[in-house]
Protein backbone atom coordinates (compact mmCIF):
# COMPACT_ATOMS: atom_id res chain seq x y z
CA UNK A 1 0.00 0.00 0.00
CA UNK A 2 1.13 3.84 -0.64
CA UNK A 3 2.30 5.90 2.43
CA UNK A 4 0.49 8.59 3.29
CA UNK A 5 3.16 11.13 2.28
CA UNK A 6 2.66 9.59 -1.45
CA UNK A 7 -0.57 9.33 -1.29
CA UNK A 8 -0.99 12.62 -0.44
CA UNK A 9 1.65 13.33 -3.16
CA UNK A 10 -1.10 12.33 -6.11
CA UNK A 11 -3.87 13.55 -4.63
CA UNK A 12 -2.89 17.05 -4.75
CA UNK A 13 -1.02 16.51 -8.16
CA UNK A 14 -3.76 15.24 -9.85
CA UNK A 15 -6.44 18.08 -8.18
CA UNK A 16 -4.13 20.88 -9.18
CA UNK A 17 -4.22 19.75 -12.78
CA UNK A 18 -7.96 19.12 -13.07
CA UNK A 19 -8.15 23.03 -11.31
CA UNK A 20 -6.06 23.49 -13.86
CA UNK A 21 -7.83 22.68 -16.86
CA UNK A 22 -10.99 24.16 -15.58
CA UNK A 23 -9.41 27.06 -15.20
CA UNK A 24 -7.51 27.21 -18.46
CA UNK A 25 -11.45 25.91 -19.89
CA UNK A 26 -12.68 29.16 -18.78
CA UNK A 27 -9.70 31.45 -19.28
CA UNK A 28 -9.72 30.67 -23.02
CA UNK A 29 -13.38 29.87 -23.74
CA UNK A 30 -14.55 34.00 -22.73
CA UNK A 31 -16.26 34.52 -26.45
CA UNK A 32 -14.96 38.04 -27.80
CA UNK A 33 -16.71 37.50 -30.79
CA UNK A 34 -15.42 37.04 -34.33
CA UNK A 35 -15.04 40.24 -35.47
CA UNK A 36 -12.43 41.47 -38.01
CA UNK A 37 -10.66 43.07 -35.53
CA UNK A 38 -9.58 40.49 -33.10
CA UNK A 39 -6.48 38.90 -35.05
CA UNK A 40 -3.41 37.64 -33.28
CA UNK A 41 -1.46 40.44 -34.69
CA UNK A 42 0.22 37.89 -37.36
CA UNK A 43 0.55 38.40 -41.13
CA UNK A 44 1.69 36.53 -43.75
CA UNK A 45 1.12 38.27 -47.23
CA UNK A 46 -1.10 40.07 -46.13
CA UNK A 47 -3.51 37.10 -44.84
CA UNK A 48 -4.49 37.71 -41.09
CA UNK A 49 -4.93 34.96 -38.31
CA UNK A 50 -7.89 35.25 -36.58
CA UNK A 51 -7.59 34.59 -32.82
CA UNK A 52 -11.45 32.96 -32.60
CA UNK A 53 -12.57 30.80 -29.36
CA UNK A 54 -12.47 27.05 -29.66
CA UNK A 55 -15.22 25.53 -31.47
CA UNK A 56 -18.54 24.96 -29.13
CA UNK A 57 -18.63 21.34 -29.40
CA UNK A 58 -14.67 20.95 -29.06
CA UNK A 59 -15.53 22.57 -25.51
CA UNK A 60 -18.04 20.28 -24.90
CA UNK A 61 -15.87 17.82 -25.37
CA UNK A 62 -13.02 18.98 -22.76
CA UNK A 63 -16.10 19.84 -20.36
CA UNK A 64 -17.01 16.11 -20.22
CA UNK A 65 -13.80 14.85 -19.73
CA UNK A 66 -12.99 16.84 -16.62
CA UNK A 67 -16.76 15.64 -15.31
CA UNK A 68 -15.71 11.93 -16.60
CA UNK A 69 -12.60 12.24 -14.68
CA UNK A 70 -14.04 13.12 -11.45
CA UNK A 71 -17.08 10.66 -11.51
CA UNK A 72 -13.79 8.30 -12.09
CA UNK A 73 -12.02 9.13 -8.98
CA UNK A 74 -14.73 9.19 -6.84
CA UNK A 75 -15.24 5.29 -8.25
CA UNK A 76 -12.48 3.78 -8.94
CA UNK A 77 -9.00 3.62 -6.74
CA UNK A 78 -7.10 6.76 -8.51
CA UNK A 79 -7.10 9.48 -5.67
CA UNK A 80 -3.79 7.93 -3.58
CA UNK A 81 -4.75 5.23 -1.27
CA UNK A 82 -8.41 6.34 -1.50
CA UNK A 83 -9.82 3.02 -2.32
CA UNK A 84 -13.03 4.43 -4.37
CA UNK A 85 -16.83 3.85 -3.47
CA UNK A 86 -17.30 0.50 -5.71
CA UNK A 87 -14.01 -1.02 -3.55
CA UNK A 88 -12.94 -2.38 -7.28
CA UNK A 89 -9.63 -4.16 -7.45
CA UNK A 90 -7.98 -5.58 -10.13
CA UNK A 91 -6.99 -8.87 -8.05
CA UNK A 92 -10.99 -9.30 -6.53
CA UNK A 93 -12.29 -9.00 -10.38
CA UNK A 94 -9.99 -11.65 -11.48
CA UNK A 95 -10.97 -13.90 -8.22
CA UNK A 96 -14.68 -13.19 -9.38
CA UNK A 97 -13.98 -14.45 -12.97
CA UNK A 98 -12.07 -17.39 -11.43
CA UNK A 99 -14.51 -18.36 -9.51
CA UNK A 100 -17.26 -17.80 -12.00
CA UNK A 101 -15.33 -20.10 -14.71
CA UNK A 102 -14.95 -22.58 -11.87
CA UNK A 103 -18.91 -22.78 -11.28
CA UNK A 104 -18.91 -23.04 -14.79
CA UNK A 105 -16.44 -25.71 -15.12
CA UNK A 106 -18.36 -27.63 -12.39
CA UNK A 107 -21.53 -27.51 -14.67
CA UNK A 108 -20.05 -28.30 -18.03
CA UNK A 109 -18.54 -31.81 -16.23
CA UNK A 110 -21.63 -32.26 -14.11
CA UNK A 111 -22.76 -33.68 -17.32
CA UNK A 112 -19.53 -36.81 -17.56
CA UNK A 113 -20.08 -37.36 -13.96
CA UNK A 114 -21.94 -40.58 -14.54
CA UNK A 115 -20.14 -41.85 -17.64
CA UNK A 116 -16.67 -43.93 -17.29
CA UNK A 117 -13.66 -43.42 -19.69
CA UNK A 118 -14.17 -45.63 -21.95
CA UNK A 119 -17.98 -44.07 -22.39
CA UNK A 120 -16.62 -40.87 -22.80
CA UNK A 121 -14.28 -41.69 -25.25
CA UNK A 122 -17.23 -42.42 -27.20
CA UNK A 123 -18.95 -38.96 -26.35
CA UNK A 124 -18.17 -36.30 -29.38
CA UNK A 125 -19.28 -33.40 -26.75
CA UNK A 126 -16.38 -34.57 -24.16
CA UNK A 127 -13.91 -35.18 -26.61
CA UNK A 128 -13.77 -31.66 -28.46
CA UNK A 129 -13.29 -30.72 -25.03
CA UNK A 130 -10.66 -33.07 -24.36
CA UNK A 131 -8.69 -32.07 -27.78
CA UNK A 132 -8.84 -28.47 -26.84
CA UNK A 133 -7.22 -29.67 -23.54
CA UNK A 134 -4.53 -32.15 -25.15
CA UNK A 135 -3.49 -29.22 -27.39
CA UNK A 136 -2.98 -27.03 -24.72
CA UNK A 137 -1.08 -29.57 -22.27
CA UNK A 138 0.31 -32.46 -24.29
CA UNK A 139 0.71 -31.63 -27.71
CA UNK A 140 4.07 -29.98 -27.69
CA UNK A 141 5.37 -33.33 -26.43
CA UNK A 142 3.03 -35.52 -28.05
CA UNK A 143 2.09 -33.90 -30.90
CA UNK A 144 -1.01 -32.30 -31.81
CA UNK A 145 -2.72 -35.30 -33.02
CA UNK A 146 -0.65 -37.96 -30.57
CA UNK A 147 2.02 -38.51 -32.84
CA UNK A 148 4.55 -38.26 -30.34
CA UNK A 149 8.45 -37.41 -31.22
CA UNK A 150 11.60 -38.76 -31.00
CA UNK A 151 11.63 -39.63 -27.12
CA UNK A 152 8.52 -38.82 -26.66
CA UNK A 153 5.55 -41.57 -27.54
CA UNK A 154 3.09 -42.06 -30.09
CA UNK A 155 -0.38 -42.41 -28.33
CA UNK A 156 -2.15 -43.65 -31.27
CA UNK A 157 -0.11 -46.89 -32.02
CA UNK A 158 -0.38 -50.25 -30.49
CA UNK A 159 2.46 -50.12 -28.23
CA UNK A 160 2.06 -48.98 -24.48
CA UNK A 161 4.79 -48.19 -22.21
CA UNK A 162 3.04 -48.83 -19.44
CA UNK A 163 -0.34 -50.21 -20.80
CA UNK A 164 -3.51 -49.10 -22.05
CA UNK A 165 -6.31 -49.19 -19.48
CA UNK A 166 -7.92 -45.95 -18.26
CA UNK A 167 -6.81 -46.80 -14.75
CA UNK A 168 -3.46 -46.73 -15.84
CA UNK A 169 -3.49 -43.72 -18.32
CA UNK A 170 -5.33 -41.77 -15.62
CA UNK A 171 -2.16 -42.89 -12.89
CA UNK A 172 0.80 -41.72 -15.93
CA UNK A 173 -1.51 -38.15 -16.13
CA UNK A 174 -1.57 -37.75 -11.97
CA UNK A 175 1.58 -38.85 -10.78
CA UNK A 176 3.39 -38.50 -14.49
CA UNK A 177 6.47 -41.42 -15.65
CA UNK A 178 10.41 -41.80 -15.07
CA UNK A 179 11.11 -44.58 -16.93
CA UNK A 180 14.46 -45.24 -16.75
CA UNK A 181 16.51 -47.42 -18.69
CA UNK A 182 20.61 -47.43 -16.91
CA UNK A 183 23.61 -47.09 -18.21
CA UNK A 184 24.66 -50.46 -17.69
CA UNK A 185 28.40 -49.66 -18.01
CA UNK A 186 28.81 -52.35 -21.50
CA UNK A 187 32.14 -52.68 -23.47
CA UNK A 188 31.59 -50.82 -26.89
CA UNK A 189 32.01 -54.19 -28.10
CA UNK A 190 28.84 -55.74 -26.52
CA UNK A 191 26.97 -52.12 -27.15
CA UNK A 192 27.50 -52.79 -30.94
CA UNK A 193 26.43 -56.54 -30.99
CA UNK A 194 23.47 -55.47 -28.68
CA UNK A 195 22.76 -53.23 -30.71
CA UNK A 196 22.21 -55.25 -33.51
CA UNK A 197 20.58 -58.10 -31.59
CA UNK A 198 17.88 -55.37 -30.67
CA UNK A 199 17.31 -55.15 -34.35
CA UNK A 200 16.90 -58.34 -34.80
CA UNK A 201 14.55 -58.81 -32.31
CA UNK A 202 12.01 -56.34 -33.98
CA UNK A 203 12.31 -58.49 -37.01
CA UNK A 204 15.38 -56.61 -39.03
CA UNK A 205 18.16 -59.23 -40.91
CA UNK A 206 20.94 -59.65 -38.73
CA UNK A 207 24.42 -62.27 -38.72
CA UNK A 208 24.36 -65.07 -37.01
CA UNK A 209 27.57 -63.86 -35.17
CA UNK A 210 25.11 -61.28 -33.54
CA UNK A 211 22.15 -63.93 -33.02
CA UNK A 212 24.70 -66.01 -30.82
CA UNK A 213 26.67 -63.63 -28.84
CA UNK A 214 23.58 -60.98 -28.51
CA UNK A 215 21.28 -63.87 -27.26
CA UNK A 216 23.96 -64.32 -24.10
CA UNK A 217 24.51 -60.72 -23.88
CA UNK A 218 20.52 -59.94 -24.16
CA UNK A 219 20.98 -61.85 -20.40
CA UNK A 220 21.26 -58.77 -18.44
CA UNK A 221 18.68 -57.06 -20.14
CA UNK A 222 16.04 -59.46 -19.83
CA UNK A 223 14.74 -58.21 -15.94
CA UNK A 224 13.53 -55.21 -17.23
CA UNK A 225 12.21 -56.37 -21.45
CA UNK A 226 11.60 -59.77 -20.40
CA UNK A 227 13.34 -62.78 -21.59
CA UNK A 228 11.78 -62.70 -24.48
CA UNK A 229 12.23 -58.75 -25.02
CA UNK A 230 8.83 -58.15 -25.08
CA UNK A 231 9.17 -55.25 -22.37
CA UNK A 232 7.57 -54.85 -19.06
CA UNK A 233 5.00 -52.63 -18.37
CA UNK A 234 5.20 -52.46 -15.01
CA UNK A 235 8.35 -50.67 -15.44
CA UNK A 236 8.03 -48.85 -18.66
CA UNK A 237 10.65 -51.22 -20.50
CA UNK A 238 9.22 -51.28 -24.27
CA UNK A 239 8.40 -54.24 -26.08
CA UNK A 240 11.62 -54.43 -27.88
CA UNK A 241 10.27 -56.95 -30.81
CA UNK A 242 6.80 -54.46 -32.35
CA UNK A 243 9.40 -52.18 -34.56
CA UNK A 244 7.76 -49.29 -32.88
CA UNK A 245 11.11 -46.99 -31.63
CA UNK A 246 10.93 -44.55 -29.04
CA UNK A 247 14.55 -43.33 -29.32
CA UNK A 248 14.60 -43.96 -33.17
CA UNK A 249 15.78 -48.07 -35.16
CA UNK A 250 18.98 -47.15 -36.43
CA UNK A 251 21.85 -48.81 -34.95
CA UNK A 252 23.60 -45.65 -34.31
CA UNK A 253 20.31 -44.65 -32.30
CA UNK A 254 20.33 -47.90 -30.94
CA UNK A 255 23.84 -47.57 -29.81
CA UNK A 256 23.47 -44.40 -27.97
CA UNK A 257 20.86 -45.38 -25.10
CA UNK A 258 22.54 -48.34 -24.53
CA UNK A 259 26.04 -46.97 -24.27
CA UNK A 260 24.55 -44.04 -22.13
CA UNK A 261 21.42 -45.04 -20.60
CA UNK A 262 18.15 -42.90 -20.75
CA UNK A 263 15.46 -41.33 -19.17
CA UNK A 264 12.23 -40.44 -20.38
CA UNK A 265 10.09 -37.94 -18.08
CA UNK A 266 6.28 -37.37 -18.45
CA UNK A 267 5.47 -34.35 -15.46
CA UNK A 268 2.83 -34.94 -13.37
CA UNK A 269 -0.39 -32.98 -13.43
CA UNK A 270 -2.40 -33.10 -10.76
CA UNK A 271 -1.52 -29.75 -9.85
CA UNK A 272 -2.64 -28.25 -13.26
CA UNK A 273 -5.56 -30.00 -13.98
CA UNK A 274 -8.39 -30.87 -11.91
CA UNK A 275 -9.94 -34.56 -11.67
CA UNK A 276 -12.38 -34.11 -14.09
CA UNK A 277 -9.88 -32.59 -16.39
CA UNK A 278 -7.39 -35.75 -16.34
CA UNK A 279 -10.21 -38.06 -16.81
CA UNK A 280 -11.72 -35.76 -20.21
CA UNK A 281 -7.83 -36.16 -20.94
CA UNK A 282 -7.29 -40.07 -20.53
CA UNK A 283 -10.69 -41.02 -22.23
CA UNK A 284 -9.34 -38.67 -24.99
CA UNK A 285 -6.08 -40.93 -25.07
CA UNK A 286 -7.83 -43.55 -25.55
CA UNK A 287 -10.35 -42.77 -28.25
CA UNK A 288 -7.11 -41.83 -30.36
CA UNK A 289 -7.45 -45.26 -30.75
CA UNK A 290 -3.95 -47.13 -29.56
CA UNK A 291 -5.50 -50.93 -28.87
CA UNK B 1 -0.46 35.03 -19.01
CA UNK B 2 -1.42 36.16 -22.65
CA UNK B 3 -1.07 33.70 -25.30
CA UNK B 4 1.18 35.43 -27.23
CA UNK B 5 4.07 35.62 -24.49
CA UNK B 6 4.14 31.86 -24.69
CA UNK B 7 4.17 31.63 -28.44
CA UNK B 8 6.79 34.30 -28.53
CA UNK B 9 9.02 32.60 -26.29
CA UNK B 10 10.46 29.28 -26.97
CA UNK B 11 12.39 28.51 -23.62
CA UNK B 12 9.24 29.12 -22.01
CA UNK B 13 6.87 27.38 -23.94
CA UNK B 14 9.40 24.35 -24.07
CA UNK B 15 9.30 23.91 -20.10
CA UNK B 16 5.65 24.37 -20.05
CA UNK B 17 4.77 21.79 -22.33
CA UNK B 18 7.56 19.13 -20.49
CA UNK B 19 5.30 19.98 -17.33
CA UNK B 20 1.89 19.31 -19.21
CA UNK B 21 3.30 16.25 -20.24
CA UNK B 22 4.67 14.96 -17.40
CA UNK B 23 1.51 15.38 -14.33
CA UNK B 24 0.84 12.24 -15.24
CA UNK B 25 4.37 10.53 -15.09
CA UNK B 26 4.62 12.54 -11.96
CA UNK B 27 1.23 10.87 -10.35
CA UNK B 28 1.26 7.69 -11.82
CA UNK B 29 5.00 6.77 -12.08
CA UNK B 30 6.99 8.49 -9.60
CA UNK B 31 5.01 6.78 -6.46
CA UNK B 32 5.83 3.08 -8.09
CA UNK B 33 9.19 3.68 -7.68
CA UNK B 34 9.39 3.88 -3.92
CA UNK B 35 6.33 1.76 -2.84
CA UNK B 36 7.52 -2.00 -1.26
CA UNK B 37 4.60 -3.52 -3.72
CA UNK B 38 6.92 -3.41 -6.53
CA UNK B 39 10.30 -2.75 -5.39
CA UNK B 40 10.66 -5.39 -2.49
CA UNK B 41 10.84 -9.01 -3.87
CA UNK B 42 7.65 -11.32 -3.24
CA UNK B 43 7.64 -14.30 -1.09
CA UNK B 44 9.93 -16.99 -1.95
CA UNK B 45 11.52 -14.98 -4.81
CA UNK B 46 15.68 -14.95 -5.08
CA UNK B 47 17.84 -13.25 -7.27
CA UNK B 48 18.57 -15.77 -10.14
CA UNK B 49 22.04 -18.11 -9.24
CA UNK B 50 25.12 -18.15 -11.20
CA UNK B 51 24.01 -20.55 -13.89
CA UNK B 52 20.74 -19.09 -14.66
CA UNK B 53 21.58 -15.53 -14.85
CA UNK B 54 24.11 -16.54 -17.70
CA UNK B 55 21.10 -17.99 -19.21
CA UNK B 56 19.23 -14.94 -18.68
CA UNK B 57 21.46 -12.96 -20.81
CA UNK B 58 21.95 -15.84 -23.38
CA UNK B 59 17.83 -15.36 -23.47
CA UNK B 60 17.88 -11.84 -24.41
CA UNK B 61 21.18 -12.31 -26.24
CA UNK B 62 19.61 -14.24 -28.87
CA UNK B 63 16.11 -12.35 -28.42
CA UNK B 64 13.72 -14.64 -27.15
CA UNK B 65 11.43 -11.69 -26.10
CA UNK B 66 10.63 -10.64 -29.64
CA UNK B 67 8.28 -13.50 -29.87
CA UNK B 68 8.08 -14.21 -26.07
CA UNK B 69 6.41 -12.08 -23.12
CA UNK B 70 6.83 -13.51 -19.22
CA UNK B 71 3.73 -11.60 -17.78
CA UNK B 72 0.44 -13.45 -16.93
CA UNK B 73 -2.28 -11.02 -17.19
CA UNK B 74 -4.76 -11.55 -14.59
CA UNK B 75 -7.74 -12.71 -17.11
CA UNK B 76 -9.07 -16.57 -16.86
CA UNK B 77 -8.14 -17.62 -20.18
CA UNK B 78 -4.18 -16.79 -19.31
CA UNK B 79 -4.28 -18.41 -15.92
CA UNK B 80 -5.66 -21.86 -17.19
CA UNK B 81 -2.89 -21.95 -19.89
CA UNK B 82 -0.12 -20.54 -17.89
CA UNK B 83 -0.81 -20.65 -14.11
CA UNK B 84 -1.48 -17.25 -11.92
CA UNK B 85 -1.53 -14.09 -13.24
CA UNK B 86 2.36 -12.45 -12.58
CA UNK B 87 2.57 -9.54 -9.81
CA UNK B 88 5.05 -7.29 -9.63
CA UNK B 89 7.14 -8.16 -6.59
CA UNK B 90 8.15 -11.54 -8.71
CA UNK B 91 10.58 -9.65 -11.13
CA UNK B 92 12.03 -7.71 -8.76
CA UNK B 93 15.67 -9.14 -9.90
CA UNK B 94 14.80 -8.83 -13.69
CA UNK B 95 17.46 -6.41 -14.81
CA UNK B 96 15.72 -5.34 -17.14
CA UNK B 97 12.32 -7.20 -16.81
CA UNK B 98 10.93 -9.27 -19.67
CA UNK B 99 7.47 -8.59 -19.35
CA UNK B 100 6.66 -7.40 -22.75
CA UNK B 101 3.65 -8.19 -24.73
CA UNK B 102 4.47 -9.77 -27.97
CA UNK B 103 3.54 -13.36 -28.31
CA UNK B 104 4.47 -14.80 -31.38
CA UNK B 105 5.05 -18.02 -29.19
CA UNK B 106 3.56 -18.66 -25.75
CA UNK B 107 3.87 -16.64 -22.69
CA UNK B 108 6.99 -18.16 -20.53
CA UNK B 109 6.89 -16.62 -17.05
CA UNK B 110 5.80 -19.98 -15.48
CA UNK B 111 7.68 -22.39 -17.58
CA UNK B 112 9.78 -23.86 -14.81
CA UNK B 113 8.93 -26.83 -14.44
CA UNK B 114 6.53 -27.66 -17.35
CA UNK B 115 8.54 -28.97 -19.49
CA UNK B 116 11.53 -31.68 -18.87
CA UNK B 117 15.24 -30.44 -19.93
CA UNK B 118 15.49 -33.07 -22.88
CA UNK B 119 12.12 -31.89 -24.47
CA UNK B 120 13.49 -27.64 -24.18
CA UNK B 121 16.81 -29.35 -25.39
CA UNK B 122 15.43 -30.94 -28.69
CA UNK B 123 13.24 -27.76 -28.74
CA UNK B 124 15.96 -25.50 -28.87
CA UNK B 125 17.68 -27.60 -31.56
CA UNK B 126 14.93 -28.03 -33.82
CA UNK B 127 11.43 -27.30 -32.62
CA UNK B 128 9.94 -28.78 -35.25
CA UNK B 129 11.28 -32.10 -34.47
CA UNK B 130 8.96 -31.63 -31.57
CA UNK B 131 6.16 -29.02 -32.87
CA UNK B 132 5.83 -29.97 -36.30
CA UNK B 133 3.58 -26.85 -36.60
CA UNK B 134 6.25 -24.19 -34.98
CA UNK B 135 7.57 -21.09 -36.66
CA UNK B 136 10.46 -20.54 -33.97
CA UNK B 137 13.51 -20.63 -34.67
CA UNK B 138 16.08 -23.45 -33.77
CA UNK B 139 19.32 -22.38 -31.88
CA UNK B 140 21.55 -25.41 -32.24
CA UNK B 141 24.71 -23.19 -32.08
CA UNK B 142 23.99 -22.44 -28.40
CA UNK B 143 25.52 -26.53 -28.00
CA UNK B 144 29.10 -24.93 -28.99
CA UNK B 145 29.41 -21.49 -27.49
CA UNK B 146 30.27 -21.41 -23.62
CA UNK B 147 29.68 -19.27 -20.44
CA UNK B 148 32.35 -17.08 -19.29
CA UNK B 149 32.19 -17.82 -15.85
CA UNK B 150 34.31 -14.79 -14.79
CA UNK B 151 32.10 -12.36 -16.71
CA UNK B 152 28.98 -14.07 -14.37
CA UNK B 153 31.21 -13.46 -11.47
CA UNK B 154 31.42 -9.93 -12.56
CA UNK B 155 28.13 -9.57 -13.19
CA UNK B 156 26.58 -10.99 -9.64
CA UNK B 157 29.01 -7.89 -7.86
CA UNK B 158 27.72 -5.63 -10.07
CA UNK B 159 23.98 -6.71 -9.40
CA UNK B 160 24.67 -6.95 -5.85
CA UNK B 161 25.93 -3.36 -5.50
CA UNK B 162 22.64 -3.01 -7.43
CA UNK B 163 21.26 -4.26 -4.23
CA UNK B 164 20.57 -8.27 -4.95
CA UNK B 165 21.10 -9.89 -1.94
CA UNK B 166 23.45 -12.50 -3.07
CA UNK B 167 26.08 -13.71 -0.75
CA UNK B 168 30.05 -14.07 -0.95
CA UNK B 169 29.95 -17.38 -1.08
CA UNK B 170 27.52 -17.57 -4.10
CA UNK B 171 29.70 -15.19 -5.86
CA UNK B 172 33.07 -16.64 -4.73
CA UNK B 173 31.49 -20.10 -6.63
CA UNK B 174 29.99 -18.37 -9.55
CA UNK B 175 32.71 -18.99 -12.23
CA UNK B 176 33.56 -22.41 -10.93
CA UNK B 177 29.48 -22.84 -10.98
CA UNK B 178 29.22 -22.00 -14.68
CA UNK B 179 32.81 -22.45 -15.93
CA UNK B 180 32.33 -25.07 -18.80
CA UNK B 181 28.68 -25.02 -19.13
CA UNK B 182 27.32 -24.52 -22.42
CA UNK B 183 25.32 -21.38 -23.38
CA UNK B 184 22.16 -24.17 -24.06
CA UNK B 185 22.78 -25.81 -20.56
CA UNK B 186 22.17 -22.20 -19.16
CA UNK B 187 19.40 -21.12 -21.47
CA UNK B 188 17.67 -24.50 -20.12
CA UNK B 189 18.38 -23.86 -16.71
CA UNK B 190 17.24 -20.83 -16.78
CA UNK B 191 13.85 -21.50 -18.39
CA UNK B 192 13.29 -24.21 -15.69
CA UNK B 193 13.80 -20.85 -12.64
CA UNK B 194 11.42 -19.17 -14.67
CA UNK B 195 7.88 -18.84 -12.06
CA UNK B 196 8.99 -21.64 -9.91
CA UNK B 197 7.96 -20.09 -6.57
CA UNK B 198 4.87 -18.98 -7.79
CA UNK B 199 3.62 -20.86 -10.83
CA UNK B 200 0.94 -22.22 -9.65
CA UNK B 201 1.73 -26.09 -9.54
CA UNK B 202 2.29 -25.62 -5.65
CA UNK B 203 -0.44 -23.56 -4.98
CA UNK B 204 -3.56 -25.06 -6.24
C1 LIG C 1 7.26 -32.61 -21.18
C2 LIG C 1 6.71 -33.44 -22.21
C3 LIG C 1 5.39 -34.15 -21.94
C4 LIG C 1 4.15 -33.57 -21.73
C5 LIG C 1 3.81 -32.08 -21.62
C6 LIG C 1 3.23 -34.65 -21.65
N1 LIG C 1 3.87 -35.84 -21.78
FE1 LIG C 1 2.99 -37.66 -21.74
N2 LIG C 1 4.85 -38.53 -21.82
C7 LIG C 1 6.04 -37.86 -22.01
C8 LIG C 1 7.13 -38.81 -22.00
C9 LIG C 1 8.60 -38.47 -22.20
C10 LIG C 1 6.54 -40.09 -21.79
C11 LIG C 1 7.28 -41.41 -21.67
C12 LIG C 1 7.60 -41.62 -20.21
C13 LIG C 1 8.58 -42.68 -19.99
O1 LIG C 1 9.41 -42.96 -20.87
O2 LIG C 1 8.56 -43.25 -18.88
C14 LIG C 1 5.10 -39.87 -21.69
C15 LIG C 1 4.17 -40.88 -21.50
C16 LIG C 1 2.81 -40.72 -21.59
C17 LIG C 1 1.83 -41.77 -21.56
C18 LIG C 1 2.13 -43.25 -21.42
C19 LIG C 1 2.33 -43.82 -22.80
C20 LIG C 1 2.54 -45.30 -22.80
O3 LIG C 1 3.00 -45.77 -23.86
O4 LIG C 1 2.25 -45.98 -21.81
C21 LIG C 1 0.59 -41.20 -21.70
C22 LIG C 1 -0.75 -41.89 -21.77
C23 LIG C 1 0.81 -39.76 -21.80
N3 LIG C 1 2.15 -39.51 -21.73
C24 LIG C 1 -0.21 -38.84 -21.96
C25 LIG C 1 -0.02 -37.47 -21.83
C26 LIG C 1 -1.09 -36.53 -21.76
C27 LIG C 1 -2.57 -36.84 -21.88
C28 LIG C 1 -0.50 -35.32 -21.59
C29 LIG C 1 -1.19 -33.98 -21.38
C30 LIG C 1 -1.93 -33.85 -20.15
C31 LIG C 1 0.94 -35.51 -21.59
N4 LIG C 1 1.19 -36.82 -21.73
C32 LIG C 1 1.86 -34.48 -21.48
C33 LIG C 1 6.19 -36.50 -22.17
C34 LIG C 1 5.20 -35.57 -21.97
C1 LIG D 1 16.47 -51.41 -15.26
C2 LIG D 1 15.64 -51.87 -16.35
C3 LIG D 1 16.29 -51.99 -17.72
C4 LIG D 1 17.36 -52.72 -18.12
C5 LIG D 1 18.26 -53.62 -17.25
C6 LIG D 1 17.50 -52.54 -19.53
N1 LIG D 1 16.54 -51.66 -19.98
FE1 LIG D 1 16.32 -51.01 -21.89
N2 LIG D 1 14.89 -49.74 -21.28
C7 LIG D 1 14.35 -49.69 -20.02
C8 LIG D 1 13.35 -48.67 -19.98
C9 LIG D 1 12.50 -48.27 -18.76
C10 LIG D 1 13.32 -48.08 -21.27
C11 LIG D 1 12.44 -46.93 -21.72
C12 LIG D 1 13.14 -45.63 -21.43
C13 LIG D 1 12.25 -44.45 -21.58
O1 LIG D 1 11.06 -44.58 -21.36
O2 LIG D 1 12.79 -43.40 -21.90
C14 LIG D 1 14.30 -48.79 -22.05
C15 LIG D 1 14.56 -48.54 -23.40
C16 LIG D 1 15.35 -49.32 -24.20
C17 LIG D 1 15.51 -49.15 -25.62
C18 LIG D 1 14.86 -48.06 -26.49
C19 LIG D 1 13.59 -48.61 -27.09
C20 LIG D 1 12.93 -47.70 -28.07
O3 LIG D 1 11.74 -47.91 -28.32
O4 LIG D 1 13.57 -46.77 -28.61
C21 LIG D 1 16.33 -50.13 -26.05
C22 LIG D 1 16.81 -50.39 -27.46
C23 LIG D 1 16.70 -50.90 -24.88
N3 LIG D 1 16.09 -50.39 -23.77
C24 LIG D 1 17.54 -52.01 -24.91
C25 LIG D 1 18.05 -52.60 -23.78
C26 LIG D 1 19.07 -53.57 -23.79
C27 LIG D 1 19.71 -54.15 -25.06
C28 LIG D 1 19.36 -53.86 -22.51
C29 LIG D 1 20.42 -54.82 -21.97
C30 LIG D 1 21.74 -54.45 -22.29
C31 LIG D 1 18.48 -53.10 -21.68
N4 LIG D 1 17.70 -52.32 -22.48
C32 LIG D 1 18.46 -53.15 -20.30
C33 LIG D 1 14.69 -50.46 -18.93
C34 LIG D 1 15.79 -51.30 -18.91
C1 LIG E 1 9.97 -16.28 -34.26
C2 LIG E 1 9.41 -16.26 -32.96
C3 LIG E 1 10.12 -17.04 -31.83
C4 LIG E 1 11.37 -16.82 -31.31
C5 LIG E 1 12.43 -15.80 -31.75
C6 LIG E 1 11.50 -17.73 -30.21
N1 LIG E 1 10.36 -18.48 -30.08
FE1 LIG E 1 9.98 -19.86 -28.65
N2 LIG E 1 8.18 -20.28 -29.48
C7 LIG E 1 7.68 -19.67 -30.60
C8 LIG E 1 6.42 -20.31 -30.98
C9 LIG E 1 5.56 -19.96 -32.16
C10 LIG E 1 6.19 -21.32 -30.02
C11 LIG E 1 5.00 -22.33 -29.97
C12 LIG E 1 5.33 -23.54 -30.82
C13 LIG E 1 6.42 -24.39 -30.20
O1 LIG E 1 6.22 -24.92 -29.10
O2 LIG E 1 7.49 -24.51 -30.82
C14 LIG E 1 7.32 -21.27 -29.09
C15 LIG E 1 7.44 -22.09 -27.98
C16 LIG E 1 8.44 -21.97 -27.04
C17 LIG E 1 8.48 -22.69 -25.78
C18 LIG E 1 7.39 -23.64 -25.24
C19 LIG E 1 6.44 -22.81 -24.42
C20 LIG E 1 5.17 -23.47 -24.02
O3 LIG E 1 4.62 -23.11 -22.97
O4 LIG E 1 4.68 -24.34 -24.77
C21 LIG E 1 9.64 -22.35 -25.15
C22 LIG E 1 10.13 -22.84 -23.80
C23 LIG E 1 10.33 -21.42 -26.02
N3 LIG E 1 9.58 -21.21 -27.14
C24 LIG E 1 11.56 -20.84 -25.73
C25 LIG E 1 12.22 -19.95 -26.58
C26 LIG E 1 13.55 -19.45 -26.33
C27 LIG E 1 14.40 -19.79 -25.12
C28 LIG E 1 13.85 -18.62 -27.38
C29 LIG E 1 15.16 -17.88 -27.63
C30 LIG E 1 16.36 -18.71 -27.66
C31 LIG E 1 12.71 -18.59 -28.27
N4 LIG E 1 11.74 -19.43 -27.75
C32 LIG E 1 12.62 -17.82 -29.42
C33 LIG E 1 8.22 -18.61 -31.28
C34 LIG E 1 9.50 -18.09 -31.06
Amino acid sequence: MMTDGWSWFVIILVTLNILAMVWLLLATSKSKGADEADTTGHTWDGIKEYNNPLPRWWLWLFVITIVFSVVYLYLYPGMGSFKGSLDWTQSSQYEQEVALNRAKQDAYFAEFADLSISELAENDKAMATGRRLFLNNCATCHGSNGQGAKGFPNLRDDDWLYGDSPQTIVQTLNNGRAGLMPDLGLPNSSVAILARYVQGLAGQEVTEHVQQKGKSLFAVCTSCHGPEGKGNQALGAPNLTDNIWLYGSTAQEIEVILANGVQGNMPSFNTLLSQNEIKLLAAYVVSLGGG
Amino acid sequence: MKHETIEKNTGLMGVLIALVISVAGFAEIVPLMFQAQTTQPMEGIEPFPALQLAGRDVYVKEGCYNCHSQMVRPFVSESLRYGPPVEAGETVYGRPFQWGSKRTGPDLARVGGRYTDEWHLAHLINPRDLVPESNMPGYPWLLDKYVDGELVERKMRTLKWLGHPYSDAQIDEAASVTEGASEMEALIAYLQYLGLANNGRRQQ
